[in-house]
């Protein structure tokens, strides 16, 4: 039997333990704004360091989207680069064919997204897994013909150039404005999906990964929680395309490819499972090693997938993870004191 | 071109999936996991064996021989190397799938680094003169892939069925926990189903390549062709996929003949959401007497 002494000191380490479940992640939230500032000086140096800062915040945005329904709640969906193009599409029609604000555009390509992603999900609520891979990723395929296809919507395989730069309330935001503005941007949906990862709706969501039975028997609709998953992540997913459409000024068929569907599931893993900070961090290497390696252009996707395969083998739930386990057992081993 | 050779190109575009097809089930049956690395193993299959031969003059039959072996080494590295150390270590299966998918790409890409980021030429195996079908002309590589494609869904079938390792698959794939506890050696299985599954791949891309060239980025759409076909066949029966393949294999010859190129995807994409609301088992389901 524990003595009184035992029984504090274990429940005093619960309670840190139960605190630091429910307490958003300042540390990681710091760690990220720092990687920030450090990427907005990197960008700082040139246009094409800008460039590829902006598409990081669209993978990011697309892996943070990815983060609710593939890590938290466990449902594979293939579509996101639909989704993406979803909002940049509608950033592209509206500047092209109306005087609308492109923000108008941005909330109609997420409900746009959300909307195809709840059809899609209703058409295998209640049927496993791979189904709704199977079935968003032949959408996926079909989009991207679509798009392809329909010169006089689309414009086809030329797509749509010359948007207009982004304005709101009258203020046009200059190139550096709209890096700062995207970085920000990221920042404020990771932070978003942490707190939405915490909350009470998080745990249910991340019980339904582990047991969707006990979760339906204790009465939460649990397709009704997938659909919302999947709405969500698909319209986080849409900003993504949006954000870069408004910052390059175009957007055609092979900018959000099914292609880029598969190296996006690599982004929520590659930074860890733990936390959504992860999804960006697997962003920007991904970023870094496919589209910014000049001496190994040719075989960026080679060393991210053979990293990638090498850290799942080392750590199954990412880099940061596998730092936080680290950091722990360093801590434990300085705070240890010799016993008699 | 002429009805009876869209026919034609219908069933070698068939066959050709349905061997995909038939890859990915094996895999799944077997172990619960995709194989989305079918396509790259069957593109480097053909790519090794054209690379052999185009640029280092090797000889036919040893270049072929290199391919398939070096596809079943592959399939095996992945469920020793990849897929089982990482199943091992987590409970989650997203880990597994993402380690799939890497190895999709790592595939892809190492063969572009290896055998070159050209596209070359398919090996023709059989050089007699072409059959005279009508009007239409039906090539040796044709005959070659489709009565393989028959003789291996034989085989498979005769195997899952009748022999006790088949029969051993899919116990394992069907509960692979209770396999363990009563000592089934669900280590040898899966090894047994990723390898017959990289052999299946391996003759897939052989065969097709003579038809349609072979290049390192033909991989993902290989993968996905083949997990059309256990989509739309589905995971109840062994020749669900020579079925669904050809299936598709006319909706990809046919459509873009009489429509656009492009609807067959959307033709897909309908059917797909037709069955998985009315029959999500697939066309074919496993029949269970009471």
């Amino acid at each position: 039997m524990a003595t009184p002494v035992e029984s504090r000191a274990d429940g005093g380490r619960a309670s840190v333990a139960l605190r630091r479940r429910v307490t958003p992640d300042l540390r990681s939230l710091a760690l990220a704004v720092i990687g920030s500032a450090t990427l907005l000086a990197w960008a700082s140096q040139s246009a094409f360091n800008q460039d590829l800062l902006l598409l990081t915040g669209a993978y990011a945005l697309i892996a943070l989207g990815m983060y609710v329904p593939f890590v938290m709640v466990g449902k594979l969906s293939l579509a996101y680069g639909a989704y993406a193009a979803m909002g940049g599409y509608s950033v592209g029609l509206v500047a092209s064919r109306s005087s609308w604000p492109l923000i108008v555009a941005w909330v109609l390509g997420a409900l746009v997204a959300a909307t195809a992603a709840t059809i899609l999900g209703l058409a295998t609520r209640r049927l496993s897994n791979w189904y709704l891979a199977s079935v968003t990723i032949l959408f996926a395929v079909a989009f991207e013909s679509w798009l392809q296809e329909n010169d006089g919507i689309t414009g086809g395989a030329g797509g749509i150039a010359g948007i207009r730069d982004f304005e709101l309330l009258g203020w046009t935001l200059t190139r550096d404005q709209s890096v700062y503005a995207a970085v920000a941007l990221v920042l404020v949906v990771g932070l978003a999906i942490d707190r939405m990862r915490l909350s009470a709706w998080g745990v249910t969501a991340r019980t339904v990964r582990e047991e969707p039975l006990v979760v339906e028997t204790s009465g939460v609709r649990v397709p009704t929680l997938v659909l919302l998953a999947l709405a969500f992540g698909a319209a986080v997913a849409s900003l993504g395309g949006a954000l870069f459409t408004s910052s390059v000024g175009s957007i055609t068929p092979d900018t959000f490819t099914v292609h880029l569907v598969f190296l996006a599931l690599f982004m929520p893993l590659i930074g860890g499972v733990g936390t959504p900070w992860g999804a960006t961090l697997g962003a920007a290497l991904v970023v870094q090693l496919t589209l910014n390696s000049s001496s190994i252009s040719s075989s960026g996707t080679l060393i991210l997938s053979v990293g990638v395969i090498l850290m799942l083998l080392l750590s199954p739930n990412g880099l940061l993870t596998m730092a936080d386990r680290l950091r722990r057992v360093i801590g434990d081993l300085l705070v240890r004191r010799p016993t008699r | 071109m002429g009805e009876v050779q869209l026919w034609v190109s219908t069933v070698e575009v068939g066959c050709f999936f349905a061997l995909l097809g038939l890859a990915f089930l094996l895999v799944w049956q077997g172990t619960g996991d995709f194989n989305f690395a079918i396509g790259p193993l069957a593109m480097i299959a053909a790519l090794c064996a054209s690379w052999l031969v185009v640029e280092r003059d090797a000889a036919l039959w040893p270049s072929l021989a290199a391919g398939v072996a070096l596809v079943l080494v592959l399939s095996a590295v992945i469920e020793l190397g990849v897929v089982r150390p990482i199943s091992s270590r987590t409970t989650h299966h997203l880990p597994v799938v993402v380690a799939i998918a890497a190895v999709l790409f790592a595939l892809m890409q190492g063969a572009g680094v290896v055998f070159g980021r050209s596209s070359l030429p398919g090996q023709q195996i059989l050089t007699f003169d072409p059959v005279t079908v009508g009007d239409s002309v039906v090539l040796p590589s044709t005959i070659l892939l489709v009565v393989t494609t028959l003789v291996a869904f034989v085989l498979v079938i005769g195997w899952v069925r009748l022999t006790p390792s088949g029969r051993l698959l899919r116990a394992v794939g069907n509960n692979p926990d209770a396999a363990n506890v009563i000592g089934l050696p669900v280590s040898r299985v899966r090894v047994t189903a990723f390898l017959v599954a990289g052999m299946l791949a391996a003759l897939a891309g052989l065969l097709y390549a003579p038809k349609s060239g072979v290049g390192f980025d033909r991989g993902l759409t290989w993968t996905i062709a083949g997990f059309l076909v256990v989509v739309v066949g589905g995971t109840g029966t062994i020749w669900a996929p020579l079925v669904a393949g050809l299936l598709l294999g006319m909706l990809e010859i046919f459509l873009p003949y009489y429509f656009s190129a492009s609807t067959p995807d959307y033709v897909l994409l309908v059917l797909a959401l037709g069955f998985f609301a009315f029959r999500p088992e697939g066309l074919f389901m496993k029949r269970v007497r009471a």
